[in-house]
C-alpha cells in the first residue's frame, strides 16, 4: 500500500524523537539528551487531539455510516484518554511541554486537514480511512517503540500502555474500515 | 380525588410485596435442592476486551458486567435480548436468559464474546 506524504510527515515528526534519543550525552552534561515526560505527555496528547480533529472533519463530511462511527469512536475514545492525560499530568503537577516532535505532529496535521477538506463522498472516506491507518501505525511505533521506554514515571508509562492497547484496536477497526471502503 | 386513589393503589400493591416477602413459604425439601439459588458470575470489561466468559451460567443466575478501563463501552446481545451501557467504573447487572448468545461492543466494534447460559 502506497503510504500517504501524511504518514510520512508523522513518521517524520517521530523520527525527531528518535534522532534526540540517539544523540550522544555530551561528555559535560550531566543528564542524557532525551525526551522527558513533560514532552512525552505533550506529544501523547498532541496526537490525541489530532485525532479528534480529524474525527470533527469526518463528522461533518462524511456520509457513510461506517466512516460515522468510527469517527465517532475516535472522537469519543481520543478525547477520554487525553482527558485521563491532563488529570495524571495534574496530579503528578508537571506541565505539559511543546517540542519539535508535537510541533511537527501538528503542522503535517494541519496540512492534512486541509488537503481532506478538498476531497468529498467516497474519495474523502477512503482518504480519511487511509489516514487513520498510517495514523495509528505510526503513533503506535512511536509509543512502543520511543515513548513508553523513555517514560521515567511509572504512572504515565502505565497510561501509555494502556493507550497503546485502545490504538491497536483502533489501527484493528481502521484496518477494517479502509478494507470495506475498497 | 385521582391522586388519592393512586396512591392507595400504590399502598396496597406495597403491602401485597411486604406479605409476599415477610411471610414466605417454605418449599419441600425435594424441591430447595433442585432450585439451586441464582449465582452472580462477574465478567470485567478493561483494554478493549471482553474478560473470560463464565462457564456453567444458568438461566436466572446473575451476570455482572464491570467496565475497569478508561473509555465507556457497551454489553450488547446481538439478538438484541439485552443492550447494557458500562461507563468507566461502572458495575451493571442484568438476569441470564438461556441460550448462546454473541455479546459486542456498539462503541467497539472490535470487541466480541459469546456468552452460553444454560
Amino acid at each position: 500500500m502506497k503510504k500517504s506524504l501524511f504518514a510520512l510527515a508523522i513518521a517524520l515528526a517521530f523520527g525527531t524523537v528518535a534522532s534526540v534519543q540517539a544523540q550522544p550525552a555530551p561528555a559535560a552534561a550531566t543528564a542524557p539528551a532525551t525526551i522527558n515526560d513533560a514532552q512525552i505527555a505533550h506529544i501523547a496528547y498532541t496526537a490525541g487531539a489530532i485525532d479528534v480533529t480529524a474525527a470533527k472533519q469526518a463528522l461533518k463530511k462524511s456520509h457513510n455510516k461506517a466512516v460515522l462511527a468510527f469517527a465517532e469512536e475516535m472522537q469519543r475514545d481520543h478525547a477520554a484518554v487525553n482527558e485521563q492525560a491532563l488529570a495524571l499530568c495534574k496530579k503528578l503537577g508537571v506541565t505539559p511541554a511543546d517540542n519539535p516532535t508535537s510541533q511537527a505532529l501538528a503542522k503535517a496535521a494541519a496540512a492534512e486537514q486541509v488537503k481532506l477538506a478538498a476531497l468529498s463522498g467516497a474519495a474523502y472516506d477512503k482518504a480519511y480511512a487511509a489516514n487513520e491507518v498510517a495514523f495509528h501505525q505510526t503513533v503506535n511505533k512511536a509509543l512502543s517503540g520511543t515513548l513508553i521506554p523513555s517514560a521515567r514515571n511509572e504512572e504515565l508509562k502505565s497510561l501509555l500502555e494502556t493507550g497503546l492497547k485502545l490504538f491497536e484496536s483502533h489501527q484493528m477497526h481502521a484496518e477494517h474500515l479502509a478494507q470495506s471502503l475498497k | 380525588m385521582r391522586r388519592t386513589m393512586m396512591v392507595f393503589a400504590s399502598l396496597l400493591a406495597m403491602g401485597g410485596w411486604a406479605v409476599a416477602t415477610a411471610a414466605p413459604t417454605k418449599p419441600p425439601a425435594a424441591v430447595r435442592s433442585a432450585t439451586p439459588a441464582p449465582q452472580v458470575h462477574v465478567i470485567v470489561v478493561d483494554t478493549m476486551q471482553y474478560g473470560p466468559m463464565p462457564t456453567g451460567v444458568r438461566a436466572g443466575d446473575i451476570i455482572e458486567w464491570v467496565n475497569r478501563g478508561l473509555l465507556e463501552h457497551t454489553a450488547t446481545a446481538r439478538d438484541g435480548r439485552f443492550d447494557i451501557d458500562l461507563k468507566p467504573g461502572a458495575t451493571v447487572r442484568m438476569k441470564a436468559m438461556a441460550g448462546t448468545v454473541e455479546v459486542y461492543c456498539r462503541f467497539h466494534p472490535t470487541m466480541v464474546a459469546t456468552l452460553v447460559v444454560k
